[in-house]
């Protein structure tokens, strides 16, 4: 099965052609996309899919970036909106993350995990777009999946602990509130919210993406969740 | 509210997604925007373009740019062959060379004795007057 098995790159010269046919399969030989990385005839089996898909892009098969697109937008794309609070600009940026990680995938040498390297890549282009925008912000937030409601810790949130309705307020109230809350944070420490709190990832996981130590990644978390708590508490005073 | 009710509240945010059907669009829109790039010339390539038109304007036959390369090269050779040396003795003799400071020429002045101072004894000296007016009747500095 020719998808599954990892293709080494080994130094050699090509001739750079764009290839855009998505064809999976294909029986003609890759273009080649680097210039110092050719196809071997030589097979190893690599147990990471993200390197199999990595190599295949360095030797030339466009469809096999394709497939790291599908497999990391949603995630990326989540990453990109609860920093910028913006749908459009995510949407922007995140097609400015993929093309940058297209061209500059054959200085990728696997020393960091695709995964890493790709949240590198997105923390950096947020962060410089944050700082070039500065206070011209329009929130374009996306409406909130109707799973929501039936989320305990929505109702907990919401309620105000009698189980009275008519108390409750809305979803769209919390949001914007949640966002305001957010976006009072400083970069850095939304940064770490997001990735913490959001999407769930590791201490570990966001020392190596922004390149700090983990001792402050938990300072930062710490801080944050101060001021969140600060901001949160006037919502439900309200 | 504790940092594990303030996680909880947070992580409410991940419900907010795009519209259905974004994910499938957005690769489409990435190719496209790729076939955009490709199209859309660099920079440097625009520069280029417009360096070789201006040139090409010119019509200089090809030998002239021969001969203003050869003679740029040696012009190069001479410049290093002659190593520069300071400036500032130079500067120092510059300083001597610089036009001298005329003297007016000056005409001997003859005297004459006063004949009455002949005439009065020898007790004193005979008085000497000047039988020549001075150079110049500038007055005299004062200090």
């Amino acid at each position: 099965m020719g998808n599954t098995i990892g293709l080494r790159c080994q130094v050699s010269s090509f001739i750079l052609e764009p290839n855009f046919s998505h064809e999976r399969n294909s029986a003609k030989a890759p273009l080649l996309l680097c210039n110092h990385l050719h196809m071997s005839t030589e097979t190893e089996i690599i147990p990471n899919n993200d390197q199999e898909l990595v190599a295949r892009t360095q030797g030339g098969d466009p469809s096999a970036f394709d497939e790291l697109v599908v497999r990391y937008s949603p995630r990326l794309y989540g990453l990109i909106y609860h920093m910028t609070s913006n749908h459009e600009d995510t949407n922007d940026l995140l097609q400015d993350v993929f093309s940058k990680a297209y061209r500059s995938i054959c200085n990728f040498r696997g020393k960091s995990s695709f995964y890493t390297w790709m949240h590198s890549i997105s923390v950096n282009m947020t962060i410089n777009f944050l700082k070039k925008r500065n206070r011209r912000q329009h929130p374009s937030l996306n409406d909130p999946d109707s799973n929501i409601e039936n989320d305990p810790d929505f109702i907990a949130a919401t309620s105000n602990g009698n189980g009275d309705p008519t108390k409750q307020v809305s979803i769209h109230e919390l949001q914007k509130k949640l966002n305001t809350a957010m976006m009072k944070l400083s970069h850095d420490h939304r940064i770490v919210v997001t990735m913490f709190d959001i999407q769930g990832m590791p201490h570990a996981e966001i020392a190596k993406i922004l390149k700090i130590s983990e001792g402050t990644v938990r300072s930062r978390l710490f801080y944050a969740h101060r001021q969140l708590q600060n901001s949160l508490h006037e919502f439900k005073k309200n | 509210m504790s940092h594990e009710k303030m996680h909880r509240v947070i992580r409410l945010k991940r419900y907010e997604q795009p519209p259905e059907g974004y994910f499938d669009d957005f690769l489409r829109d990435f190719h496209r925007r790729q076939r955009a790039e490709l199209l859309k010339p660099s920079v440097r390539t625009l520069l280029m373009e417009r360096l070789h038109a201006l040139l090409s304007e010119f019509r200089v036959p090809s030998m002239a740019f021969a001969g203003a390369a050869a003679l740029a090269v040696i012009a190069s050779i001479a410049i290093i062959s002659h190593p520069a040396q300071s400036t500032a003795p130079r500067a120092f003799a510059a300083s001597y060379q610089q036009t001298p400071v005329t003297i007016p020429k000056m005409q001997p002045v003859s005297l004459r004795v006063d004949p009455q101072s002949q005439r009065s004894g020898s007790l004193f000296p005979p008085a000497y007057m000047l039988n020549a007016r001075p150079a110049n009747h500038e007055s005299p500095l004062s200090f």
